[in-house]
């Protein structure tokens, strides 16, 4: 009876999204704005519970629907996909909430009406892929999502919008096209065989063959999550978007195609081959190095998050490729954990990246541009919202105690106990993904750090920001609560890879739960506990031993100086040394052009600084690619010679060749 | 019950002796230098008149600022209590594994970096420009190096690596150890890394990120990093001599544990001394190198044990 009715809690959401839709479509200019919003808020709300409460009932599938519209494939729920549909159903929850007030703060710039109605359009066709049980609305939902997406990409209509826009339409439609591609190869050409008959037949398919699909799966998916070299459109189009629609896309898009993914490896193919894992884990980790180094030296504070995206969806592959590569290896317990890791990073990383892009756009707001450069001064004059960034900020570094340094430690312990024990090809791929790990990781805490230090910290860069005040309570709700939902999650870790069927990570008794691994174990409590009580000693330390009470306000001492925001550091500043010593990656070029004011002088000189940030792969890969096709339809072009007869032979050749091919 | 004995016993020697480590390196190094030094008690002088004195906090400065002395600190009594510095087998050992350290550690650099951007002075943003690049530099390092350290002992706490038989035994370790000594210098903003005795200088780093502080937060943070140093000095000698610590309640082992400590501390203290005191510091853009090799040394050496075992 209760899971009849949670049945209908799923089904009430995916509704309410829909119907939501159609309320902000119909209604004349957006008077339905807060209406459309509050449903989908309430719809979402609804879809969370369920999820939540398949979670818990410890059912392996629920079915949702079954009609014979849907081609036989009913919609089901499963552990895996109530898991990313709990996380997509949340964070569109509070970003519905969000964009009451955000879309009105900017009504003058989007189409309000068709900006709801393809944001609860998005929000539909994200929740259908996690319950689709067959390739054709698996793909159909997919596509929805993608061209909603595509939509609200190009919401302000500004140049940059639509070139970004059409660049992820053509990435998104390469990698559907390969996704689809792919289905069709292992279901020998029909497109509405179930998932479960697509798996049984995978196993009649020759290896090389199943490779070959194997890529064709991970182009596909891994374009749409943003691996290198298939990330060109990230950076680009999650920071053009509302800054609620970029906390969907990259809070839980991202996850849309790492849930495909996973579905795909884990319960259709039938095994990895040992160069395929290779090949997850060698983008996985070329995502992450190369996604952290532009997150560290970007200036846009959208773009530093959408790279941050990249880094973090690299470290996700390579968990889930070290996985696949250790389940080839015969070592399935390894291979649990790696997975059960990579989940608990998914949803640490759905939750602090949903909230920083949430934020992200609070602080656009008040500075009136993206530019870190700009900002500054928000911590003093915002201090609760500063205070919940701060929160997401340091969840995002993965700095202990929070969320994403469970998920690593998880991994890395996992990694270093098995290390010893592998034989040498193993203990070659595994120290490689130890040591770029960890070298990431360093260069992750520096990327946030530079963003709250230099977005919030010190002195205003803008006039916009001194007269900034603090962002209104729909704002900071759902900031808020994203960010105690990341100390909620990384607190309950243990029970919530038990909840997802990884109980055998979680140890858990009445007083005390931990995370076990390979013999040892990690209590989220207890570093909770340990960590407040030294810093309440180093409290209770300054109150014994001064009574210094009062604090003299006073200008920051510069050599007898008044000080001023321009002499400030900068983000180009902060992040100098880093872009110094990776050089040779980054390939950036510093311009420092000294004119003289009066010929004959020297000295007193005007100084032009300019700094160009080149994107290594769009200029090495992506450039010569698109000139060597240019190059080689010069050569096509002779063909169209304007002869008619020409053109019919050629068509004529055409049909012959495709019927041999055919018949 | 004797586990947190243990630390209580542990946290109390390490507060007591952190100002002694800073003012005995100066006094050697003054030594060393030629100069006559100032008594090796100062730093508690110092820290005491520190705490006496009236606060000036910058107008530029949000709550960020005021809470970073009370998280650095923290950060490093943490460290204090979980490490085996004095005793082996404290109540919160089983918290030492070596993800946490190093998490810690970057926790505590992170928000001291915070506390320089507020002062809103370039002399701030320098520091912590250089110290975060440092710190995230480091933190590779220090992960490769610990975990060469747990594949040769298969444990994963700091305190039973330290406690494990193979730790005097494997020459695995040996680059690990190297690795270990320049993160320490690291760390701890020392030779070559960092110029401690400067200030108002374009060189440093540590110093120029509390520049704003007065009062007690600087002896707050003063007394962090006199705690680090002290802490790091330990761990580097307790490499090399595991059997100093004492490991139950009994008086006579903890008088022997104490007799060693300050053994440690002043023979840590002397080579420090005498490294600050022959080698220069390096420019700061050639610091790429250094903790290329402290990286490359720790993977040597997690290599070199993994072909061993």
């Amino acid at each position: 009876m209760a899971t009849n009715f949670m049945t209908f809690g799923i089904l009430l959401s995916l509704a309410g999204s829909v119907l939501s839709s159609l309320f902000s479509f119909i209604s004349p200019k957006g008077k339905m704005h807060r209406v459309s919003l509050f449903l989908l808020a309430l719809s979402s709300g609804s879809g969370t519970i369920a999820g939540v409460s398949f979670l818990l009932s410890g059912d392996s599938q629920w079915i949702i629907l079954k009609s014979s519209w849907l081609f036989g494939a009913p919609l089901v729920l499963q552990t895996l996909s109530a898991l990313f549909f709990v996380l997509l159903n949340m964070v569109a929850c509070l970003a519905s909430v969000y964009a009451i007030k955000y879309v009105e703060e900017y009504a003058h710039m989007y189409n309000v009406r068709v900006l709801d109605a393809l944001m609860a359009i998005f929000v539909f066709g994200m929740q259908g892929v996690l319950l689709a049980t067959s390739p054709f609305s698996f793909l159909a939902f997919w596509e929805v999502m993608s061209f909603s997406s595509f939509f609200l990409v190009m919401s302000d209509k500004e140049n940059a919008s639509i070139r970004a826009g059409l660049f992820y339409l053509i990435m998104t439609h390469l990698g559907a096209g390969a996704i689809m591609a792919g289905f069709l190869i292992l279901s020998h050409g029909s497109l509405i065989e179930s998932f479960a008959r697509l798996a049984l037949l995978a196993q009649t398919i020759p290896a090389p063959v199943l490779f070959g699909t194997f890529l064709l799966f991970l182009f596909g998916f891994g374009s749409k999550a943003g691996l290198v070299p298939f990330h060109l459109w990230l950076p680009e189009a999650h920071p053009q978007a509302p800054s609620h629609i970029s906390a969907l896309m990259s809070g839980v898009m991202l996850k849309m195609a790492l849930y495909g993914f996973l579905m795909v490896v884990l319960s259709i193919l039938p095994g990895v081959s040992t160069a395929g894992s290779l090949i997850v884990i060698v983008l996985g980790l070329l995502s992450a190095f190369y996604g952290v180094i532009y997150a560290v030296i970007e200036r846009d504070v959208k773009r530093v998050l959408a790279f941050s995206s990249i880094e973090n969806m690299g470290i996700i592959f390579t968990m889930v490729g070290v996985a696949l590569f250790m389940q080839t290896q015969g070592q399935t317990a390894f291979s649990h954990v790696a997975v059960g890791a990579a989940i608990l990073f998914t949803i640490a990383h759905a939750f602090f990246k949903s909230g920083l892009f949430l934020g992200a756009g609070v602080m656009v707001h008040a500075a009136h541009t993206r530019s870190l450069e700009a900002m500054g001064g928000i911590a003093k004059r915002m201090p609760t919202f500063s205070g919940a960034m701060l929160i997401l900020i340091l969840a995002a570094a993965a700095l202990p105690p929070f969320s994403a340094f469970m998920a690593e430690w998880t991994f890395i312990q996992n990694l270093v106990a098995y290390l010893a024990s592998m034989s040498f090809f193993v203990k070659g791929i595994l120290t490689l993904v130890l040591v770029t790990m960890a070298l990431v990781g360093g260069l992750a805490l520096f990327a946030m750090v530079k963003l709250f230090g230099i977005g919030f910290l010190a002195e205003p860069r803008s006039e916009h920001i001194e007269h900034a005040h603090a962002p209104g309570k729909l704002l900071l709700i759902p900031i808020a609560v994203l960010s105690g939902l990341t100390i909620l999650i990384s607190l309950f870790a243990p029970f919530i890879l038990h909840m997802i069927g990884f109980g055998d990570l979680a140890f858990m008794r009445a007083q005390q739960s931990a995370i076990t691994v390979s013999g040892s174990s990690l209590s989220p409590s207890l570093i909770y506990a340990a960590f407040l009580l030294f810093v309440g000693i180093a409290f209770a330390m300054r109150l014994l031993t001064s009574n210094v009470k009062y604090e003299r306000l006073y200008h920051t001492w510069d050599c007898g100086q008044p000080i001023t925001s321009g002499m400030e550091y900068t983000a180009t500043a902060f992040s100098s040394p880093i872009r110094f010593f990776f050089r040779m990656i980054t390939r950036t070029q510093k311009r420092v052009r000294i004119t003289p004011v009066i010929e004959s002088n020297p000295w007193i000189a005007r100084r032009a600084f300019s700094l160009e940030l080149k994107q290594i792969w769009y200029d090495w890969l992506y450039v010569p690619l698109a000139n060597a096709f240019l190059y080689t339809s010069t050569f096509v072009r002779k063909l169209q010679n304007g002869v008619i007869q020409f053109y019919i032979a050629l068509i004529f050749i055409a049909l012959v060749v495709t019927l041999t091919i055919a018949l | 019950m004797n586990a947190i004995f243990l630390t209580l016993i542990q946290i109390c020697f390490v507060l007591l002796i952190a100002p002694f480590t800073v003012g005995l390196v100066r006094l050697l190094k003054a030594r060393l230098q030629g100069r006559h030094g100032a008594t090796p008690f100062l730093p508690y002088f110092t820290i005491a008149t520190l705490l006496k004195k009236q606060m000036v906090i910058s107008k530029s400065t949000s709550w960020v600022f005021k809470l970073v002395p009370f998280v650095v600190l923290g950060t490093t009594l943490f460290l204090v209590a979980v490490l085996p510095l004095v005793v082996f087998g404290g109540a919160l050992a089983s918290l030492g594994h070596f993800m946490i350290i190093s998490g810690i550690l970057a926790f505590g650099a992170a928000f001291l970096v915070m506390g320089g951007l507020e002062s809103a002075s370039a002399f701030g943003g320098m520091g912590a420009s250089r110290e975060m690049t440092l710190a995230s530099l480091v933190e590779p390092a220090m992960m490769t190096m610990f975990a060469t350290f747990a594949v040769v002992t298969g444990v994963f706490t700091v305190d039973a690596m330290f406690q494990d038989s193979h730790i005097l035994t494997s020459p695995a370790l040996i680059p690990a150890f190297f690795a270990l000594i320049m993160i320490a210098l690291a760390e701890n903003a020392r030779h070559p890394v960092d110029n401690p005795a400067t200030h108002l200088e374009l060189t440093m780093v540590h110093e120029a990120m509390v520049l704003e502080y007065s009062g007690p937060y600087l002896a707050l943070l003063e007394y962090a990093s006199a705690l680090k140093l002290t802490m790091f000095s330990l761990l580097v000698a307790n490499v090399l001599f595991p059997m100093t610590l004492a490991t139950d309640i009994s008086f006579v082992a903890l008088l022997a544990a104490l007799g060693w400590m300050i053994v440690k501390v002043v023979v840590v203290s002397f080579a420090l001394a005498l490294l600050e005191s022959t080698i220069a510091k390096m420019r700061f853009y050639r610091m790429q190198e250094y903790l290329t090799i402290a990286f490359f040394i720790s993977f040597a050496g997690l290599i070199f044990a993994l072909m061993h075992t």
